[in-house]
């Protein structure tokens, strides 16, 4: 009978690794420190933010991480302080210019199968071809033009750079797809110290009272 | 005082004597396993459900303008939204997840026979009423696979004779899944889980008529029961603890690994994603349904697939009690079955080609293999044991079950 | 069957027992804390605790009712008759001087929601009248006539330019 749950688990297992096929994208780990995460907004506010809102994150979220108002003032232009961050560039110039509308990003890391290692391998997946022409490994379909400059990147230093920058950018859509993660984890080491005692607890008192049985 | 206010009370109602005979004594087999502490589980995930459901629906909004913004106002702005929704969320794939291994540790140890048929019918009644309430509650987040699962499975009601098409339009209230039929599935699925706990008491009045069975398959003495409280009310307890380690491991640590990607892109009735799937517990029934080529064809397997469960005290015909426990034949059936849903899971799951098209459709005839063969199996196998031997106690209470039919058929004429 | 004694037992299993019993308790007490704080206003609403008002172009004697946190305020621009009737008196059923229910004596920022039972009031006669159960409120919106007992309440505001309010901060 045991064997029923640990095929249980594998029949999830296998759903969960069925999930990437085509190519193969980068592992990263995201930094969900602050510090990373304020760089990232600031990378986004430079490279993204032109383009691609984030409806579920307010101005004032930004406050939120950390960011003195005076700044904050700087991106929100004529927004107010509560009004979510929207892309500066309206739909039909977009549709003009690229064909397509920039989706939001505050749900991309969840959005996506592989998640960060998608955007992030997605970010770093510009190329020139043989042609001149630039081309992107994970998404060839892509009408967005490289954000980061990766494809003209030759340099070790400044790729190294740009990962950097790809990685926090990463960091902060992590972060926006899912505000509360780093309390939901705190929470969990609390509950499971706490499961683990008043479990012992409990085995230790049936033993006790099924002793009484024999 | 105490005393006093409980006297007024037994007076007017059976309260202490309930307590006795439902609970504190109530006459449990003292051999049960670990496997039996899935049925109390299924009740505390079921409580869970509801009270999470409930505190969320003071949150939720269901309008399909509006329902993707509440799950993210939930997630991000009610306080401990997050928590709820999560907890809410891994606790559908824990009710299932409990349920089958329910389901297969009665499967198992055939605690399906005379005399708890009804306790078993009553529990596959509950098998449906949770599908369609997981089922229903998979539309309300408004993403992209809450809605094309909603469109495919209501569109499987047109295999419906002659009416399909009207059928089809009235579940939804419109000629695609829209505002009413979100509206209306909420409405449902805030009301079927108090009917799945109407339902409860059935199973359970039920299973107190009949008692527990127990892993060796004959009912013991009354000298080998104990008192339900406090061996399994501990016993359920620890249970319960190491349940909610896993539980909780899922919902604070790993909550997005049961949600599909594609649902956090609102629904889009313009588009369908590359790859649809239902939730991992509707996969074996699912890819049953993608294995039949014709769509009738497809719909009648799958609801019969899963409604095969009920017939298995007429399927199992043989006499020596205990299931797979004293039966080689019917264990190698049962993990097979196993196995197969296993197989059948996971076809559902992968994008169909060629090769997995064959693969679904062997194991789907497996899957319905094992049901059909049981009847001659099950016989074959018990005429075998018997020549065999068995047990003295098997044999034993094979004879006295036996003697019983005997007496009541000559009693009758 | 005698189960009492299986918990009743003395010594270390009673002891067992009774730290089990309160490790759970806790826990189930902490348990309801996520599913009664999630009835509180959630962060957006929160975030939205201020409103800020425009001054310009209101004349004297002239009342604008602007909602903060869902909540009607009353922002009147005083006349000096106004103002003379105000510090006049204390008001009658809660008195205090209007000098403390206002920053600057021309402009008076009050709740516009009724003391007693929750009504929004009118502004008419000499104050505000409440028609629901008939509470009068003088220019300083102290109560003058009950059934209301306490005056109108004076939310936190300040001025953040000369016809700037922001109410919802001190």
């Amino acid at each position: 009978m045991k064997k029923q749950l640990l095929a249980l688990a594998l029949c999830c297992v296998a759903s969960l690794a069925g999930a990437n096929e085509g190519v193969k994208l980068e592992k990263i780990q995201v930094d969900p420190s602050n510090p990373a995460v304020k760089r990232g907004v600031e990378a986004f506010m430079e490279s993204c933010h032109g383009c691609h809102s984030l409806k579920y994150i307010k101005y004032q979220d930004l406050v939120g991480l950390g960011f003195d108002k005076a700044k904050v003032k700087e991106w929100q232009g004529d927004w107010t302080i509560d009004s979510p961050v929207m892309g500066m560039m309206p739909d039909d110039a977009a549709m003009a210019s690229f064909g397509t509308i920039p989706p939001e990003l505050s749900l991309m890391a969840k959005a996506r199968d592989g998640g960060n290692n998608y955007m992030y391998s997605y970010l770093m997946g510009y190329y020139t071809g043989a042609d001149g022409v630039t081309g992107n490994h994970v998404f060839p379909a892509s009408k967005m033009p490289d954000p980061l400059g990766i494809s003209s990147a030759t340099e070790p230093a400044q790729r190294a750079e740009i990962a950097a920058k790809a990685r926090d950018i990463v960091s902060f859509l992590n972060w926006a797809s899912d505000p509360h993660e780093q309390e939901r984890f705190r929470l969990g080491y609390y509950v499971m110290g706490y499961l683990l005692v008043l479990t012992s607890l409990l085995y230790v008192m049936k033993n006790r009272i099924w002793a009484r049985l024999k | 005082m105490s005393n006093k206010i409980m006297q007024w009370v037994d007076r007017r109602f059976p309260l202490t004597s309930f307590v006795k005979h439902d609970l504190s004594e109530y006459p449990t087999p003292r051999n049960l396993s670990y496997w039996w502490n899935f049925g109390s589980l299924a009740g505390i995930v079921l409580v869970l459900q509801v009270l999470t459901g409930i505190f969320l629906a003071m949150h939720y909004k269901a309008d399909v303008a509006q329902s993707f913004n509440s799950i993210q106002h939930i997630m991000r702005d009610v306080n401990y939204g997050w928590l709820l929704r999560y907890m809410h969320s891994t606790g559908a794939s824990a009710f299932f997840l409990v349920i089958f291994i329910h389901m297969a540790r009665t499967l198992y140890y055939g605690s399906y026979r005379a005399p708890r048929e009804l306790l078993w019918w009553t529990g596959q009644g509950l098998l449906l009423l949770l599908m369609g309430t997981a089922f229903m509650g998979y539309l309300l987040p408004w993403g992209q696979m809450s809605f094309w699962g909603a469109t495919v499975i209501t569109n499987l009601f047109r295999a419906t004779p002659f009416i399909g098409d009207q059928v089809v339009v009235w579940l939804r209230g419109d000629y695609t899944v829209g505002d009413e039929t979100l509206t209306r599935f909420f409405a449902l699925h805030y009301l079927l889980p108090f009917v799945i706990i109407g339902a409860v008491m059935v199973h359970l009045i039920a299973l107190h008529m009949v008692k527990s069975s127990n892993p060796s398959g004959i009912d013991l003495a009354d000298k080998d029961n104990i008192p339900f409280h406090p061996y399994f009310t501990i016993k359920d307890l620890y249970g319960l603890g190491v349940f909610l380690m896993v539980y909780f491991g899922f919902a604070l640590f790993f909550p997005n690994l049961l949600i599909e990607p594609a649902n956090n892109i609102p629904a889009n009735p313009m588009q369908t994603p590359n790859h649809i799937v239902p939730e991992w517990y509707f996969l074996p029934f699912y890819a049953i349904l993608r294995s039949v080529p014709n769509m009738v064809g497809g719909v009648v397997a799958m609801g019969l697939s899963v409604m095969l469960f009920a017939f298995m005290p007429f399927l199992d015909r043989s006499k020596i009690p205990g299931g797979a426990l004293y039966r080689p034949i019917y264990r190698l059936q049962f993990y097979l079955f196993i196995i197969d849903m296993m197989i059948l899971g996971y076809i559902g799951y992968v994008p169909p080609t060629d090769q997995t098209i064959v693969i679904g459709q062997i194991a789907s005839v497996v899957y319905f293999g094992i049901f059909f063969i049981l009847p001659f199996t099950s016989k074959i196998e018990e005429k075998w044991l018997r020549n065999r031997g068995l047990p003295a106690q098997v044999e034993a209470l094979i004879a006295s079950e036996e003697l019983q039919i005997a007496q009541k058929k000559s009693g009758g004429k | 069957m005698a189960h009492d004694e299986a918990l009743g037992d003395v010594g270390r299993r009673d002891f067992l027992f009774k730290v089990t019993t309160v490790v759970g308790g806790v826990g189930v007490a902490a348990a309801t804390v996520p599913f009664v704080t999630s009835m509180n206003p959630s962060a957006d609403l929160l975030a939205k605790a201020t409103t800020e008002v425009d001054l310009a172009g209101m004349d004297p004697g002239h009342m604008r009712t602007v909602a903060w946190q869902g909540k009607p305020v009353f922002v009147l621009r005083r006349t000096e008759e106004q103002i003379k009737l105000a510090v006049a008196s204390k008001g009658v059923l809660d008195p205090v001087d209007d000098q403390q229910r206002v920053k600057q004596a021309e402009w008076l920022v009050v709740i516009g929601v009724c003391t007693h039972m929750g009504c929004v009031p009118n502004l008419e006669g000499e104050g505000w009248t409440c028609h629901c159960h008939g509470s009068q409120y003088d220019y300083s919106g102290r109560v003058v006539r009950g059934p209301a007992g306490k005056n109108l309440e004076v939310p936190p505001y300040h001025f953040s330019a000369a016809d700037k309010l922001v109410i919802g901060e001190a």
